[in-house]
């Protein structure tokens, strides 16, 4: 016996390909959906995978640093190392703002690291080129997605940095590209703003009575040192030691130091359940529909292309072919446009995922899912389109 | 070695009560293994029903129809897999040649024997061998959009043929043709038939062919009459 | 000859479905978690590295000084402004006197009453003494009686005491005349040093408080940068070492210089070391005084030890440590780390040898079973 679906396929294989070309584009489309869903969701977990930390110490009753704004002092890390179990605990800031250098300016997020060596907490984990930040001052550490290369020249705020080394994948939850500095210059850029604010903020203090006294001589100056200098950070990362639960040594910390700690499954928690909840709630939304209407369309293609044989049909009822050899025909011609179609839009959101601004991910289970989905979809189109197929009467190609 | 198709009695009604229709009344047929016959009637007459009885396509009312040494039908099938016996023990032959579009000359030939579990091997090479009782060997390997209408209405035949069925139906075959190539059309059928002792019932009203046949049946308002043809023979000269 | 176009056409459709599957493949096996990661590797050398220490520092003066007046006043007149050289001694300004010198003057009168009252003092007693010599005389040939003799006596002491009493008094009154006089001189404001004026903080006619500043003076000649360097790096930081020196406004032009002192009182607050640091050679014109400087120290070099790039040190399960390429695969193993210079290379004490191969970039975070793949450039990232 020869293969019916094969002959009929080969015969107008072009068509057929490219009828396949088309649903593989519009799955496709909803694969690439999935992984931008997916990609918001790993943007989250990225942001504090890159952190390398186990807890995040912040201001008390807070959803810091990443929901909420939180200040701490820049001493409180002190004595969290002295708290059973801590094994490293790092200053940290965070600030999304522009970053300018010579030929563009980008939004990103400005992290100011602790001092110290690679694997501090906080510093980036790993790089694609370049060096960690050895001085103390003016140097950065930029993700590739802010578009810097290695040496270039940086403004944010009042200072210029030079980039030394890049990273990939360190973005924030927003998949805002991460820009790595000392953070004594990070504290500085939180807080001072331009020169022409420091010198409105002088100005005013010393208007004011209260600090510029002539009966007490450097009073002046003391206010605006004072004034002009930064004690906070937005965080406090900590790494445990080996054999401690993350739970208690938050929980001391929180007891004794009247902070409030996170773990990293109340962090993931608080930055998938509240920062990006909602956009990624619209997008999953927007990819069921998407997937739905995929799975209509696919549907009616091979609805609409086995009615188009019923000529043909009709003719191999007639001529004694079993029903059950025409239903294959047709089922394996649709399965065979299902494949053609998954591979194609595997191939199309494989190519075109990396030109996204923000990060898609192609996970395998999706891709997996997508294919048993595409079949599913086939083998039950398939079968409507036979049961209309079936109830042809040959004897009406007997005419009259 | 078949014994050609007998039928005796055969009433078909379609509907209940005061709308039925008795389309065949009791018709009697017999048509020997070997011999062209034609069946002639006007329409509503009750021709395509008795066709369709006769192709097991629809079920008759009642009555015995025998199909080489088998009793098919008698008030009730007697077979179980019709579409078995459509494709093994009758062929057909339609007004358009109804061929398989995907598949080449050969194949839309060699399908039937396929179909019936017949190695794709054996089936092809009958296949070749009846394209080429009919001259069209030379276009086996050609795809049905390539040959000419009278090409595939010869091919329409070999896939008639190549079962060796007993009976073969053939419902107008010459109605779209021309005199010459409807003349070559019942000379290849009278030829098949004599060579594989095939019965033909021919159903025309072609006054072209009808001086062909030697025995006619006409059929009017569901019941046939026997009718002795000319059994003109068609020489050479008429050939297309 | 009729079968080759048939044939032709399920070639053409072979090919088709065969790309298509090929290039399902490539995609399949290069992205997503199928895909090897590209790494870059490094070979271990031994080298000895230059640490350096990096801070940010101000250019100030050794010497500062502060002159104003030693009691609130109102400032009489200022001869000199920012910018002027002044030398040692030099009369700057003046605080207006008020009644000062009247009371230099009453205090003149004082003490000359007290001279005065010395010398009465000095008159009575040589009185009291003759007259007590002349009783005792007396009292030898019983002319008087013992007891006018001892009062004559007793005067004699009352005498002595009381010339005590007003040398003492008179003591005090020079002193106090003394006392006056030297403020006096300090309404004087008068140059402590050679040097530049570098503020001049109050105008004549205006009243100053005790202790406030009117004129400051810095030594320009003995200009030194103030740096700032984070602790945790200032180790083998000491005076000698010699730096670069990069002043704002001459970004491409590093100035040579040397530690001259390390303080040795840190800043407990910012967590910085603070150290002086000079410039070998006068520079012409002077920078201004605060101007931002970027500070490098070259410490000691180490001896040879083997040399990675601080890229490669990655922290896995809380160590420190680097994957090295065994065989092909990937193996975590920790380090201890040495000394480092600021261009990234860092020694290690323990963990590697040389020869040994790290992994120092990867496109995505490394883990014990990852597929890698070794490339001369992570694709994506800029030379």
């Amino acid at each position: 016996m020869i293969s019916l679906a094969g002959r009929d396929i080969q015969h107008d294989w072009g068509k057929y390909v490219f009828t396949g070309i088309g649903l593989g584009l519009l799955i496709g489309v909803t694969l690439t959906m999935a992984g931008v869903y997916r990609g918001m969701v790993d943007d989250g977990k990225a942001l504090l995978d890159n952190s390398g930390a186990e807890l995040w110490v912040v201001q008390k009753e807070t959803l810091g640093p990443y929901a909420e704004p939180s200040s701490l002092n820049d001493d409180a890390y002190r004595s969290i190392l002295a708290v059973q179990g801590v094994s490293q605990a790092a200053n940290v800031t965070y600030l999304t703002m522009q970053v300018r250098s010579a030929e563009r300016d980008v939004r990103a997020m400005v992290v100011g690291i602790a001092s110290g060596e690679a694997g501090t907490p906080g510093w980036p984990s790993y790089l694609v080129a370049g060096r960690q930040i050895t001085r103390s001052h003016y140097e950065a550490v930029a993700d590739v997605a802010a578009g810097f290369a290695l040496g270039d020249r940086v403004r944010i705020r009042r200072h210029h940095y030079t980039v030394v080394g890049l990273t990939r994948r360190m973005v924030s939850s927003g998949g805002d590209p991460m820009v790595f500095i000392p953070l004594k210059d990070a504290q500085e850029a939180q807080f001072l703003k331009d020169n022409d604010a420091v010198l409105q903020s002088r100005r005013r203090t010393s208007e004011n009575p209260a600090f510029n006294r002539a009966s007490v001589p450097g009073l002046l100056d003391a206010v605006i040192t004072s004034q002009s200098r930064n004690p906070y950070v937005n965080a406090v990362l900590v790494r445990l030691q080996p054999g401690y639960a993350s739970d208690d040594v938050a929980g001391s910390i929180e007891r004794w130091q009247r902070l409030t700690v996170y773990t990293r499954p109340e962090m993931e928690g608080i930055l998938i359940g509240k920062l990006i909840a909602t956009s990624a709630k619209q997008i999953g939304m927007f990819l069921v529909i998407l997937a739905v209407v995929s799975a209509a369309i696919v549907a009616f293609i091979i609805y609409t292309m086995t009615l188009g044989k019923i000529r043909e049909i009709a003719v191999l009822k007639l001529i004694g072919t079993r029903n059950r050899t025409i239903a294959s025909m047709i089922m394996q011609q649709a399965l065979g446009l299902g494949l053609i179609g998954f591979a194609v839009g595997k191939i199309a959101a494989s190519f075109w995922a990396p030109f996204f601004p923000k990060y898609v991910l192609l996970v395998p289970s999706d891709t997996i899912a997508g294919f048993f989905a595409v079949v599913v979809i086939c083998m039950l189109a398939s079968l409507i389109a036979i049961r209309a197929a079936l109830r042809v009467d040959p004897a009406d190609a007997i005419g009259g | 070695m078949s014994t050609g198709i007998r039928i005796e009695g055969l009433k078909k009604r379609y509907g209940e009560g005061d709308t039925a229709v008795d389309a065949l009344k009791g018709v009697d047929m017999y048509v020997a293994p070997g011999e062209v016959v034609g069946l002639i009637g006007p329409s509503g007459s009750g021709k395509s029903t008795l066709l369709k009885c006769l192709g097991a396509v629809i079920e008759p009312t009642s009555g015995r129809m025998t199909l080489g040494d088998e009793v098919i039908y008698d008030n009730g099938w007697k077979i179980k897999d019709l579409r078995a016996l459509r494709r093994d023990k009758i062929g057909f032959v339609f007004q358009a040649p109804y061929l398989i579009p995907f598949l080449d000359v050969t194949d839309n030939v060699a399908l039937l024997p396929m179909l019936a579990g017949v190695p794709n091997g054996i089936a092809r090479k009958r296949a070749v061998e009846l394209l080429g009782a009919l001259d069209i060997a030379h276009r086996a390997a050609g795809m049905p959009s390539q040959i000419s209408g009278g090409e595939q209405q010869r091919v329409s035949i070999a896939r008639a043929l190549v079962n060796r069925p007993p009976v073969i139906l053939a419902d107008e075959p010459t109605a779209p043709l021309d005199s010459a190539r409807a003349l070559t059309v019942i000379q290849i059928l009278h030829e098949m038939a004599h060579r594989y002792e095939t019965a033909i019932i021919v159903v025309t009203h072609d006054e072209k062919i009808i001086p062909t046949f030697k025995r006619i049946y006409h059929i009017r308002d569901g019941k046939t009459e026997e009718e002795v043809g000319e059994g003109r023979v068609i020489t050479g000269a008429e050939h297309g | 000859m009729k079968r080759l176009p048939f044939q032709g056409r399920s070639m053409a459709f072979a090919a088709v479905l065969v790309a298509l599957v090929a290039l399902f493949a490539y995609v399949a096996l290069r992205s997503g978690p199928l895909a090897p990661i590209a790494v870059t590797v490094a070979t271990v050398q031994s080298r000895s590295v230059t640490p350096g220490v990096f801070g940010i520092g101000t250019v100030e003066s050794r010497h500062r000084y502060r002159v104003g007046p030693t009691v609130a006043g109102r400032v009489k007149r200022l001869m000199v402004d920012v910018g002027d050289q002044v030398v040692a001694g030099q009369l700057m300004g003046e605080m207006d006197p008020v009644d000062l010198d009247e009371r230099v003057r009453a205090l003149d009168a004082a003490y000359r009453r007290s001279e005065a009252t010395v010398r009465e003092a000095e008159l009575r007693r040589e009185f009291a003494q003759t007259q007590a010599e002349r009783y005792e005389q007396l009292l030898a040939v019983r002319s008087t009686s013992q007891e006018i003799v001892a009062s004559k006596q007793q005067e004699r002491q009352v005498a002595d005491a009381a010339l005590v009493a007003t040398h003492a008094e008179l003591a005090r009154a020079g002193d106090d005349r003394a006392a006056l006089v030297a403020q006096r001189k300090n309404i004087r404001l008068v140059a402590p040093a050679d040097g530049l004026v570098i503020a001049r903080d109050v105008d004549p006619g205006t009243t100053v408080v005790a202790g406030q500043t009117v004129v400051e003076i810095v030594d320009p000649s003995s200009l030194w940068v103030s740096v700032r360097f984070d602790q945790s790096s200032t180790l083998g930081l000491e005076s000698g070492l010699p730096t670069q020196i990069l002043l704002r406004s001459r970004r491409g032009e590093p100035l040579p210089g040397r530690v001259t002192r390390v303080e040795p009182r840190a800043d407990a607050v910012t967590e910085e070391t603070i150290a002086k640091v000079v410039f070998n050679s006068i520079l012409d014109p002077l920078p201004p005084i605060g101007e931002l400087a970027e500070v490098t120290v070259s410490l000691l070099a180490t001896a040879p030890a083997p040399v990675i790039p601080n890229a490669a040190v990655q922290r896995v399960d809380g160590q420190s440590g680097v994957w090295m390429l065994v065989r092909g695969d990937l193996q975590f193993t920790p380090v201890t780390l040495g000394a480092s210079d600021l261009d990234g290379n860092v020694q290690v004490r323990r963990g590697l040898s040389v020869g040994d191969r790290v992994v120092v970039y990867s496109a995505k975070a490394l883990r014990a079973r990852s597929r890698i793949t070794v490339v001369d450039r992570i694709p994506g990232a800029a030379p």
